[in-house]
């Protein structure tokens, strides 16, 4: 049973980013099961304000869906963030079980308690870090570095503690940042880098995967309980099947945006397994400090599913 | 009662210059520190824009009784008295509206707003967007005010003229480019 | 159709004196109500969200700059360099004049207080030495609105925020449109005046004008601040602005002496109560921004001017020739409140650099301040120069023609405006 819907989907990237072919591949995956009638209609670049900002028009239910990146949610579920504790996950394949698995839906669950349907978790990839000093490749290469980070206490703590000079700043504002030197680097997945010309005024890039935060594709609870079963069903699979088809071209995408990035003549260096190992051990206090605002069930709860992956 | 009246709008102008000069004064501290000193507090980024928040929404309010919003006055400023009155009866009643909405959507999104902690200083955000209580409230109350004065004839010339545009203070038209 | 409710909502409610405001409030009312999503949530959210962003702290840094600029004698201080600088030669109180409010641009980004403070002072003396006086008016006023296009700029912040566009950018790419703007006027000025019969000042001696200068080489100093430190990469925008106050406020406490800390809460107020004005505005537009948004309007007017997508140039004078129309009855900024949201999608559908077109776009703003029946500056010259808002009026028009004719320059030749940016940035 489908009714005609209108189903309003906001994003803080721009339509050539790989969502939009999730988004794509979720709704011709929609076509199939309600023959049409459920439509997603994609506003991206923010129009529809920020992510945080729609997420919200999501709790009161004005707004049907948004795909956002998790870091600026601790606000309002502060067990999000689990996903910006520096060094969680060493690669995709981790992040993808954990997340498609008991945790994920651990943190389902949460969500819900503030009125938001997770329908899946989409890929944002890996953040990176770019800068115009020196090739980092220790910990201590960091120190002294202005680094543009978002405005979320894990990530201002995390580079803290490696001796940057974390500095919260605007995402339109980072280029020109860049160019006149106001900060020395950046950190984002390559895909970022890339796309928003980053790499043009920077000179170094360090494979450091510290983050991955992942995108996740939410719905308005208020809204989607209106909703008839199939609708409801059919939503949290084609969520699915985007998904699957948006991790697919975001990991092709990463590999030419790095290409791009080395070809523009960036250094690109990786951290050695030694440095990662020492650069883990450096970050730990992060998670000290964030384990009672984070909640220390949902801190113990990842790392536990992740020891048992990493067998 | 006019003396409460305007002990009140006292108290909020000096609010209001509290408010601007502490937000300039935690932006310029921030400056000074990230040379100074190589670091900055990202606490008075994130207070300073809830400052801003405030002294937009109670500005709004101050503004509004001193007929401070900009609008266009072309067409009321060719028409008579009786025609001006007519359009400022019409005026405040979508004034009175559209506060009103503002106060009810600010009520009904409180919960959400409540539960939502400020990532750096973990500040309520009941506390900034509850702001919408105060301007909303405070335009319905000034509107109706004029509303009850301009039905029973008690409008004065002035109020009359300002409202097309007339005699515009030097301050009044910078507020308006 | 619901491009017709958005108009005619808007329209009639600023028609019958509703403040603009709250005609874009009761605007995005009516659109939720015409789209069947009446919801009081939309209002309340999008008004605060408005306010709750860091690069629009500019705007209040700036109104506060250019507020102690004035009230601590930095502007009395540009203008008698100016004198000393350029005033013996013939015409030369007009060609002060530009000079000045050049200076004060970079300073300050309001084309009111600016022109408040060159009317103030050049008036009288413009009319002493036996210059057509509507017609040195209608200069001032024509020099008064180069301040928001050559940084800093508040009409680039409120664009820059909702086009998304870099405020950086915008600024560096606004000075050489703007330096355009002021030899127009000079130019413009010294053809009208070669056959009047005027004094020029009596040339200023060399000691002179080293004391003068020397005096000025603080005032000087804050441009020098507000660019030099965005360009270094020193500071962002926001807090460009706010050294820039507290340069102005260092300057004019204990330097020129002319501020006390008496009247300091009374210039706090005042900018405080501009910046809510300003920032209300800005925050119910934002209200319409995101129902027309939801609503697909962009979508509708792209159907209009399909043809035209793929011309860009022609495109760019039909929208200049809209902006410079709607100019002439809406204020500078409710005219990019309400437009952006409508023109942006319709720029990036066709290619064109939204840098170069917000230039153009505030620069063609600042012309509407000139045209009647409303034209905010062209009142402030009239109420501050005693002269009927007619003779203003009628002296401004060779000037508006000049700086009309810069703006189509640059709608015909778009790498007047892209390559300067390009090697300033
Ligand atoms: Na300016
Ligand atoms: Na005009």
């Amino acid at each position: 049973e489908f009714n005609d819907r209108n189903i309003r989907v906001s994003n803080g990237i721009n339509a050539d980013h790989p969502v939009g072919n999730g988004i794509e591949a979720m709704q011709k995956c929609l076509d199939e099961k309600s023959g049409g009638k459920l439509k997603l209609t994609a506003f991206w670049g923010g129009a529809l304000g920020g992510d945080l900002q729609a997420t919200q028009a999501l709790r009161s239910g004005v707004q049907e869906a948004v795909v956002t990146s998790s870091s600026p949610l601790v606000g309002i579920e502060p067990a999000l963030g689990v996903f910006d504790l520096p060094f969680l996950f060493s690669n995709a394949e981790e992040a993808y079980k954990v997340l498609d698995g008991d945790f994920g839906e651990r943190m389902n669950k949460k969500l819900e308690a503030v009125g938001l349907v997770n329908l899946a978790y989409w890929e944002n990839g890996f953040r990176n870090l770019s800068n115009s000093v020196r090739p980092v490749t220790k910990w201590e290469d960091f120190e002294g570095m202005k680094v543009r980070v978002m405005q979320n206490n894990v990530f201002l703590d995390t580079f803290q503690n490696l001796g940057a000079n974390a500095t919260p700043m605007a995402f339109g504002e980072v280029f020109s940042a860049l160019e006149t030197k106001t900060i020395d680097a950046q950190e984002n997945p390559y895909v970022t880098i890339d796309t928003s010309k980053f790499f043009e005024v920077q000179k170094y890039v360090t494979e450091t995967n510290h983050a991955y935060t992942p995108f996740l594709f939410l719905f308005s609870k208020a809204i989607f309980d209106t909703y008839t079963p199939d609708e409801q069903a059919a939503l949290r699979e084609c969520a699915t099947v985007g998904r699957d088809v948006e991790r697919q071209v975001i990991g092709d995408l990463n590999k030419k945006s790095l290409e791009k990035i080395k070809a523009a003549g960036l250094e690109v260096n990786a951290l050695s397994p030694e440095e990662q190992a020492r650069i883990r051990e450096k970050s730990m206090v992060v998670y000290q400090k964030h384990m009672d605002e984070i909640g220390a069930d949902v801190v113990d709860a990842v790392l536990a599913e992740l020891a048992e992956i990493r067998k | 009662m006019q003396k409460a009246i305007d002990l009140f709008y006292r108290v909020l102008e000096i609010l209001l210059i509290v408010l601007m000069s502490g937000m300039a004064i935690m932006v310029f501290v921030n400056v000074v520190m990230r040379y100074a000193m190589n670091s900055g507090l990202t606490v008075s980024d994130e207070l300073a824009r809830y400052f801003f928040v405030w002294v937009t929404f109670i500005g709004a309010v101050v503004t509004f009784r001193e007929h401070g919003h900009l609008g266009v006055e072309t067409l009321v400023a060719v028409l008579g008295r009786k025609g001006r009155i007519v359009c400022m009866i019409l005026s405040n009643l979508v004034i009175i509206g559209c506060s009103a909405i503002f106060f009810w959507g600010t009520w009904k999104q409180l919960p959400i707003n409540w539960s939502m902690k400020a990532p750096v200083t973990g500040l309520s955000m009941g506390f900034v967007y509850g702001i919408g209580f105060f301007t909303g409230a405070g335009c319905v109350v000034i509107a109706l005010e004029r509303l009850v004065r301009l039905l029973t004839g008690r409008v004065t010339q002035e109020e009359i003229e300002a409202f097309a545009g007339e005699n515009l203070t030097l301050e009044q038209m910078a507020e308006r480019s | 159709m619901t491009l017709f409710v958005f108009v005619g909502s808007l329209l009639g409610a600023m028609a019958i004196g509703v403040p603009v405001a709250f005609s874009l409030m009761f605007c995005g009312v009516v659109l939720m109500w015409y789209m069947g999503m009446f919801n009081t949530q939309i209002i309340a959210q999008n008004m605060i969200a408005g306010a709750d962003t860091f690069t629009l702290l500019a705007i209040p840094f700036f109104i506060l700059a250019g507020e102690l600029m004035n009230a601590g004698g930095l502007s009395r201080r540009i203008i008698d360099f100016a004198i000393a600088c350029v005033g013996h030669i013939r015409g030369g109180l007009g060609i002060v004049a530009i000079v000045a409010a050049l200076i004060m641009a970079s300073i300050s980004g309001s084309a009111a207080a600016d022109t408040a403070a060159l009317a103030a002072i050049l008036i009288p003396m413009m009319a002493k030495a036996g210059y057509n006086v509507p017609r040195s008016a209608g200069l001032i006023a024509a020099g008064g609105i180069i301040a928001p296009v050559i940084p800093p700029s508040m009409a680039f912040i409120v664009f820059g925020v909702a086009a998304n566009v870099s405020i950086t950018q915008l600024f560096m790419a606004g000075i050489v449109p703007g330096l355009m703007m002021g030899f127009a006027l000079i130019a413009t000025w010294l053809m009208v005046v070669r056959k009047d019969k005027v004094e020029a000042l009596p040339r200023a001696s060399m000691k002179e004008r080293v004391r003068i200068t020397g005096r000025a080489l603080w005032a000087l100093g804050m441009p020098v601040i507000i660019l030099g430190g965005i360009k270094a990469g020193m500071v962002t925008p926001t807090e460009a602005a706010v050294v820039a106050a507290a340069y102005a406020l260092f300057v004019g406490l204990f330097i020129y002496r002319e501020l006390t800390w008496k009247e300091l809460p009374r210039v706090i107020l005042q900018a405080a109560k501009t910046t809510s004005v300003i920032m209300f505005l800005v925050c119910a537009a934002l209200v319409s921004a995101w129902l027309i948004t939801a609503a697909n309007i962009p979508a509708e007017i792209t159907g209009f001017i399909e043809p035209l997508i793929d011309r860009p140039i022609l495109l760019m004078f039909v929208i200049m020739i809209l902006v410079l129309i709607v100019g002439t009855a809406l204020d500078l900024t409710p005219t990019i409140l309400i437009l952006t949201p409508v023109l942006m999608p319709i720029i990036k559908q066709a290619g064109i650099d939204p840098v170069y077109f917000g230039v153009l776009f505030i620069m063609n703003n600042c012309i509407g301040l000139l045209t009647p029946p409303v034209g905010v500056v062209l009142n402030v010259v009239s109420g501050v120069g005693r002269i009927p808002l007619g003779k203003v009026t009628a002296g401004v028009w060779p000037f508006l023609v000049a700086q009309a004719i810069v703006l189509f320059l640059l709608v015909l030749f778009p790498d007047l405006v892209i390559v300067p940016a390009r090697w300033l940035h």
